[in-house]
């Protein structure tokens, strides 16, 4: 064994043993530690492969509904009418009410381009006289543009990822597997505009019950006492309303001439207040049991360690309580999920629900069932988006399922 | 019976305290938004309105509006009158809707319970095969689909492909059944799952190992022993169950052209008039207070740790 | 809890839910009906007075009868030509035979024919049909199709209440046995007016809201001070009280003495009003004959008649019961073919054959039920089903299929326009430019042939056609390129700049699908455009209250004839809701009222081209009728009006069962 150049002091050897010792215990203690309340319970879960298949097949979703501007479609709002007395009788076509078929479709970008460029020609070649009306016939051009009818008042990143889709697939679009509706739209298309529209409400209003829920629910279950007995009043008060007629209500009064402008002005809009409402009305299943949780954790020693500290209330419940009861908030937050989902569809039932041009399941789901009728069946209108809204709801409740058997067994029973 | 009667009374007044509170915010509310109560396709003179102004004591101050409207329900049960039909009492279409509407939820929850129940129970006791399996399948679906797109659909199946029930109307038994098994449908799919979990609990615990230990036969275990565990949380279910299969009845009594409150309320909510809504809200309110009390006294009967509080 | 109990509790749960079950499965039955129907929508008044729409229109004519009818006509030809094709409207005696008109068209005179009872066995006479018009004139019955009777002398003067110092009056004192009602009255005192004394008219500030402007008008106005010289001396019939002698009287005496008024003692009355006996031109000669004068020769006033708002209503049924309670089930006295049985808020309306119609021989229908049916497709289902004999409307998805596969859908053309209405006040729509182009941007034969199928006419004209010896003026045809020429000459080439256009619908797949289309054809424009629906109670308000820039709406004739279309866009007419004023328009509508038959049309042609120029509203088509009516049903005959009075219609055979009974 090499000398060490320097003399060691005894002190120093017995230190350099000590923190030997110490870094060797941590070590182990590391590895040891390894298995966390999350990974148990992620191995838990990906045993169960239900949950792990509607897992994979949301994250998918969740992907397509984001990515949808980027993917082959066709416009989810372009109608598809004969028109007699159309300026180009050959762009239009009648595809209304059409079956899945595998014809193909095309945007009409490539037409459009060539009319483009033959305007273009003719403008070079053009003498001044006929300039000013060639170069107002191609102003007008422009709104025909067929990536004007991809989407209605697209946002910033959407546009962006509609040029990237146009430069990468050009003219090619998926056919009407699924058929076309009573205006020749692309049912497939639709669905999944439609899907950004739904995913985001779930979202949106999870997200929204979330927050009220959790910070209500921890609040009243911490302070205890007459706050708490006062706040669960309430909530059981809330309860036995029926929100249905809140929501009713609520967004009569948005919609009024009065509120409307002033709202608008904030980019607030009325799927942006359906979705805060249904949020603001689900939160009070998620406050209770996020209070009994908090009440059944706050005796734990834990957290009469960190009060002996002197550690503040909010610190308490914010750092110590909040993440200890974020299992049961998930598992609830996925079972809320589908039922915002729901509860939409039910809104667009009574016409409540997003105005066109824009699209929701709800909307599609709605439309589906006006066209079953003993008369004629269009069966492809009611059964796809049926089943990708049934599949999406039965993926929800598995994976919801699947989260509490693997978060918290206790709670199999509740 | 003493603590019985304290609980009973706490409830009432605690319904009181919400059903009032409930009619003030909804009453402001609603003259808050309620632009023009007498809006028709033709415009109206300003005399002409006044007059029905007076007539409906629109011409007074909002304070003493709800203080007279507020005297007139709790001393004559007066729920004013419908804004936009001919003046109807509010009390005259609760009285008309409400033993439809309760008829129909009778026996959706009927339906959920016998249906759920039993196809929970077999699913636990033969958990994992295939009769399990389509169950749950069918359970998960009856959640996972709206009950209108379940209603069209049961429509063209039971009324037209194979015509046994008719179409739509009320006062029938065939005319209540369609509506009420779909109503039923979504609850009696919860009520299994959820009797499913509590059984295959119950059925692990050390009592149920000593009832087959003492020679007791499958069907009597299962049916005297595990069921009365098992239940519980269907039980505290129903409350939350009542509740939707109110609300659910909104959408199917529209499908199928159903007289109920359901109905009314729609309508009312709608064409905003609130008179009526408000009536019917206070109902709705009152139905799940009674609802949830049942389900905490049944709660105390079947479970003899639980005390009424 | 004892545990005998908690033995007992899952026996005694089963008991309770066994009894729930047994209560809600006791239906009480009533015998079907010979003749069922689906009537769009629950009838918010059966008051001839107050009511308005279709549905209560159906009811009315089969619970009261008017001085004539308006019946369709049995064309030869066998059932295709009387159900695939209109047939003529015909009037036809009804209380009263046809009158007797003056040369001049501005006399009227009814005779009335013998056995016209009221169902409690009093006879129709003439005073109930002057007691019925005043009703209807009244400012406070507040009857919105009053106006229908301000072609009648003094019918408008009387129902706006515009009195001016010397005409005679009529004062009611404010003694009514209960003072909401309007009838029984008070005491009435006859008299002439001496004169009005205001208070200072208030004056707002320019934010204040219209509503709250309008409260305090109303209000002004009611502490008005009438001197009246009563000379009431004819102590007759209508209880005037025997008075003389010059009186002070107002609405609200005290706001009147707080508003300074110092001239002596004010009585309290309900109203100070016309003298309706001798400003009104409506006369009872005696018992059987009524003289209707008009203000000039009005060539639709004998339709007017068969038109359910001046239907008479039994008088001693109004006193009794007060409004709305007459109309109630039970108190409801009629004149016409049924008497109402049974009324059940949004399921049905049960009529029977009267005992005592003086054409009960052939009425044959004994039994018809009125189903408040509002969806399409159930009602749809519920025809198909055999539940329901007559549907009077289908779903659009199904049109085109109905009209290839089923022999029992007739689709006829209808004295109706769908129409957007544009708010003429609201930029950028002010600009005419802006709304010539809307309108040659709509593809209106597209959504007729493509979306509606129905056969719908696409309209280019207000008018509708059908109306015989009028010309309708057009509007230009569709033509993007113009429209694009107008939209850049109004400043916004290519929709540059353009503010967002809003189309308001009242909640319906319909109205929202063609919205849809049109908001398409004007994104071509590069016009953005949105879409918001409401429900009709809410749209309404916003309709009449003109928050909005371009609504859907939709027009029937009343009457066969191009006035009813023309009169509504008069300047503030009470169904203009535009806010557009033309003075031409004005002066060619009361032009035309005081000219020869011939001349009336060519001058509201003249005026319906002011509107096809101008724009304020954009005609999109015009309807048809979509009735399925069941083939075991004789005697129904499509109409340009749709009318299909039930006395018409019988069944074969007679009593087929039907399901249709109703719990309790």
């Amino acid at each position: 064994m090499e000398q060490p150049s320097f003399p060691e002091t005894p002190a120093a050897v017995a230190g350099a043993s000590a923190k030997q010792h110490y870094d060797r215990l941590l070590t182990e203690a590391a590895s040891i530690r390894g298995v966390s309340l999350w990974q148990d319970a992620w191995k838990r879960l990906r045993r169960n492969w239900s949950a792990m298949l509607s897992l994979y097949f949301l994250i998918a979703l969740g992907m397509l509904a984001f990515f949808t501007p980027l993917l082959p479609l066709q416009s989810p709002i372009k109608q598809n009418l004969r028109d007699a007395s159309a300026e180009n009788p050959s762009q239009s076509q009648d595809r209304q009410f059409a079956p899945p078929s595998w014809q193909p479709v095309s945007l009409g970008l490539t037409q459009y381009r060539e009319k483009l460029a033959q305007l273009n020609a003719d403008l070079a070649q053009a003498s001044t006289a006929e300039r000013k009306a060639l170069e107002d016939q191609l102003e007008r051009y422009e709104n025909d543009n067929p990536i004007r009818e991809m989407a209605s008042n697209p946002g910033v990143l959407t546009s962006a990822m509609i040029s990237a889709r146009i430069a990468i697939f050009g003219d090619f679009c998926l056919p009407s597997l699924m058929g076309t509706d009573n205006l020749g739209r692309d049912v497939m298309a639709r669905i999944f505009w439609g899907s950004r529209v739904s995913i985001i409400v779930a979202l949106v209003a999870a997200f929204v019950s979330l927050v009220i829920g959790v910070t209500y629910g921890a609040i009243s279950g911490y302070l205890g006492g007459w706050i708490d007995n006062l706040m669960m009043r309430f909530v059981d008060i809330l309860y036995s309303i029926p929100f249905i007629f809140v929501v009713i209500f609520i967004i009569t009064i948005l919609s009024d001439e009065k509120v409307k402008p002033a709202l608008d002005r904030y980019g607030i809009n009325q799927i942006i207040i359906l979705y805060v409402l249904i949020g603001a009305i689900y939160w009070l299943t998620m406050a209770r049991v996020v209070r009994g949780q908090v009440i059944s954790l706050k005796t734990e020693q834990y957290i009469e360690a960190a009060r002996t500290i002197g550690a503040s209330s909010g610190r308490i419940v914010f750092r110590h309580l909040i993440p200890n009861v974020l299992g049961v908030v998930i598992v609830y937050l996925t079972l809320t999920i589908p039922a915002v989902m729901l509860f939409e569809a039910f809104l667009s039932f009574l016409g409540l629900g997003v105005t066109p041009p824009d699209v929701s399941w709800g909307i599609l789901v709605n439309e589906g069932v006006q066209a079953i009728t003993p008369i004629k069946v269009y069966w492809w209108l009611v059964l796809f988006p049926g089943l990708v809204f049934s599949l999406t709801l039965f993926a929800l409740n598995f994976l919801g399922d699947g989260l509490r058997d693997a978060l918290d067994p206790r709670l199999k029973n509740k | 019976m003493l603590p019985l009667l304290k609980f009973l009374f706490r409830r009432f007044m605690w319904m009181i305290l919400t059903v009032w509170i409930v009619y003030t915010i909804a009453f402001f509310l609603s003259r808050a938004v309620e632009g023009d109560p007498f809006a028709g396709e033709r415009a109206m003179s300003a005399e002409v309105k006044r007059y029905k102004m007076e007539r409906y004591g629109y011409d007074k101050p909002l304070v003493s509006q709800y203080a007279r409207s507020l005297w007139l329900m709790t001393t004559q049960l007066d729920l004013h009158e419908s804004r936009k039909l001919n003046e109807i009492p509010v009390t005259q279409l609760i009285a008309e809707g409400f033993p439809v509407s309760a008829s129909l939820g009778i026996f959706a929850l009927v339906f959920a319970l016998a249906l759920g129940t039993v196809a929970g129970v077999i699913s636990a006791v033969y958990r994992y095969s295939f009769l399990d399996f389509s169950f749950m399948t069918a359970a998960t679906l009856g959640i996972a689909v709206p009950n209108f797109v379940l209603a069209s659909i049961a429509i063209m199946l039971f009324v037209f492909w194979i015509p046994i029930f008719p179409a739509g109307g009320w006062g029938t038994l065939r005319q209540l059944v369609l509506p009420a098994l779909c109503l039923g449908a979504p609850f009696a799919a919860y009520i299994a799952r959820l009797t499913r979990t509590g059984m295959m609990e119950v059925l692990n615990q050390d009592y149920i190992r000593t009832a087959y230990a003492k020679g007791l036969g499958d069907r009597r275990v299962v049916l005297r022993h595990a069921l009365r565990g098992a239940i519980l949380p269907v039980v505290s279910y129903l409350g939350p169950a009542t509740a939707g299969i109110l609300t659910g009845s909104l959408v199917l009594e529209r499908i199928f052209f159903i007289p109920g409150m359901g109905s009314h309320f729609i309508e009312a909510a709608l064409q905003r008039d609130f008179p009526v809504a408000l009536g019917m809200v206070m109902v709705y309110t009152m139905l799940l207070f009674v609802a949830n009390a049942i389900v905490d006294l049944s709660y105390v009967v079947i479970d003899p740790r639980v005390r009424l509080e | 809890m004892p545990p005998a109990i908690r033995q007992i509790f899952p026996y005694l749960a089963l008991v309770l839910l066994g009894v729930g079950v047994a209560w809600a499965m006791s239906f009480g039955t009533l015998p079907p009906a010979d003749f069922t129907f689906a009537n769009g929508d629950e009838v918010k008044t059966l008051d001839p007075g107050i009511a308005t729409g279709s549905p209560e229109h159906r009811i009315l004519d089969a619970l009261f009868e008017g001085l004539l009818r308006l019946h369709p006509v049995e064309v030869p030809g066998g059932a295709e030509k009387n159900l695939y094709e209109n047939v003529p409207l015909k009037l036809l005696p009804g209380v009263a035979d046809l009158p007797e008109v003056t040369n001049d068209g501005q006399t009227y005179t009814f005779h009335f024919l013998p056995d016209r009872k009221w169902s409690n066995g009093r006879a129709v006479t003439a005073p109930d049909f002057v007691f019925s018009w005043q009703r209807l004139l009244h400012p406070e019955n507040a009857g919105e199709y009053a106006y229908q009777l301000h072609y009648v002398v003094g019918g408008k003067k009387y129902n706006l209440e515009q009195l001016e110092i010397g005409d005679p009056v009529e004062v009611e004192l404010y003694d009514r046995p209960v003072p909401s009602q309007m009838y029984p009255r008070g005491t009435m005192i006859r008299g002439k007016l001496a004169g009005i004394w205001k208070p200072e008219k208030p004056t707002f500030a320019k934010d204040t809201p219209a509503a709250e402007q309008e409260s305090q008008l109303a209000q002004w106005k009611k502490s008005f001070v009438y001197t009246v010289q009563a000379e009431t001396k004819d102590v007759g019939e209508r209880k005037y009280a025997p008075l003389t002698g010059t009186f002070r009287y107002s609405k609200d005496p005290s706001a009147a003495v707080a508003g300074g008024f110092d001239d002596g003692q004010i009585v309290q009355c309900h109203h100070v009003l016309a003298d309706f006996d001798k400003v009104v031109g409506i006369r009872a000669l005696d018992d059987n004959t009524l003289q209707v004068e008009l203000n000039s020769a009005t060539p639709y006033f004998d339709q007017l008649t068969a038109f359910f708002s001046l239907y008479p209503v039994c008088r001693e049924c109004v006193e009794k019961y007060g409004t709305p309670e007459w109309t109630r089930t039970g108190h409801l006295i009629g004149n016409g073919a049924y008497t109402l049985k049974k009324h059940r808020v949004r399921d049905r309306i049960r009529l029977e054959k009267s005992a005592t119609y003086w054409n009960r021989e052939h009425v044959p229908l004994e039994v018809v039920d009125a189903l408040a049916l509002k969806s399409d497709t159930t009602a749809l289902n519920m025809y198909l089903t055999g539940q329901v004999d007559w549907i009077i409307t289908v779903p659009n998805t199904v049109v085109q299929q109905l009209r290839e596969d089923r022999t029992d859908f007739y689709t006829t053309p209808m004295l109706t326009t769908y129409f957007y209405r544009v708010n003429v006040n609201k930029p950028p729509l002010n600009d005419v430019r802006i709304r010539r182009a809307l309108n040659a941007a709509i593809n209106k034969a597209l959504i007729c042939d493509e979306v509606l199928k129905a056969g719908q006419i696409p309209a280019r004209s207000y008018v509708p056609p059908g109306i015989a010896g009028y010309h309708s003026e057009l509007t230009g045809d569709q033509d993007l390129e113009e429209a694009r020429k107008l939209l850049a000459e109004a400043g916004y080439p290519n929709g540059k700049g353009m503010p967002k256009v809003e189309i308001l619908f009242n909640t319906n797949e319909d109205h929202r699908v063609i919205a849809e289309v049109i908001q398409q054809q004007w994104r071509k424009l590069g016009i953005n455009c949105e879409l918001r629906n409401l429900e009709w109670g809410s749209f309404l308000d916003a309709l009449s209250n003109q928050k909005y820039m371009v609504s859907r709406s939709a027009w029937t004739g009343d009457y066969a004839d191009p006035n009813t279309f023309l009169d509504m866009f008069v300047t503030d007419g009470p169904n203009n809701q535009t806010g557009w004023s033309n003075a031409e328009y004005d002066r060619l509508i009361e032009a035309a009222k005081h000219v020869s038959a011939e001349e009336r049309l060519k001058l509201l042609s003249q005026a319906e081209r002011i509107l096809m120029d101008e724009l304020p509203i954009l005609p999109i088509y015009f309807y048809v009728t979509k009735n399925m009516v069941n083939p075991r049903v004789k005697g129904f005959r499509s109409n340009i009006q749709d009318l299909h009075p039930l006395d018409l219609l019988s069944v074969e055979p007679p009593n087929a069962p039907t399901e249709s009974t109703t719990a309790r």
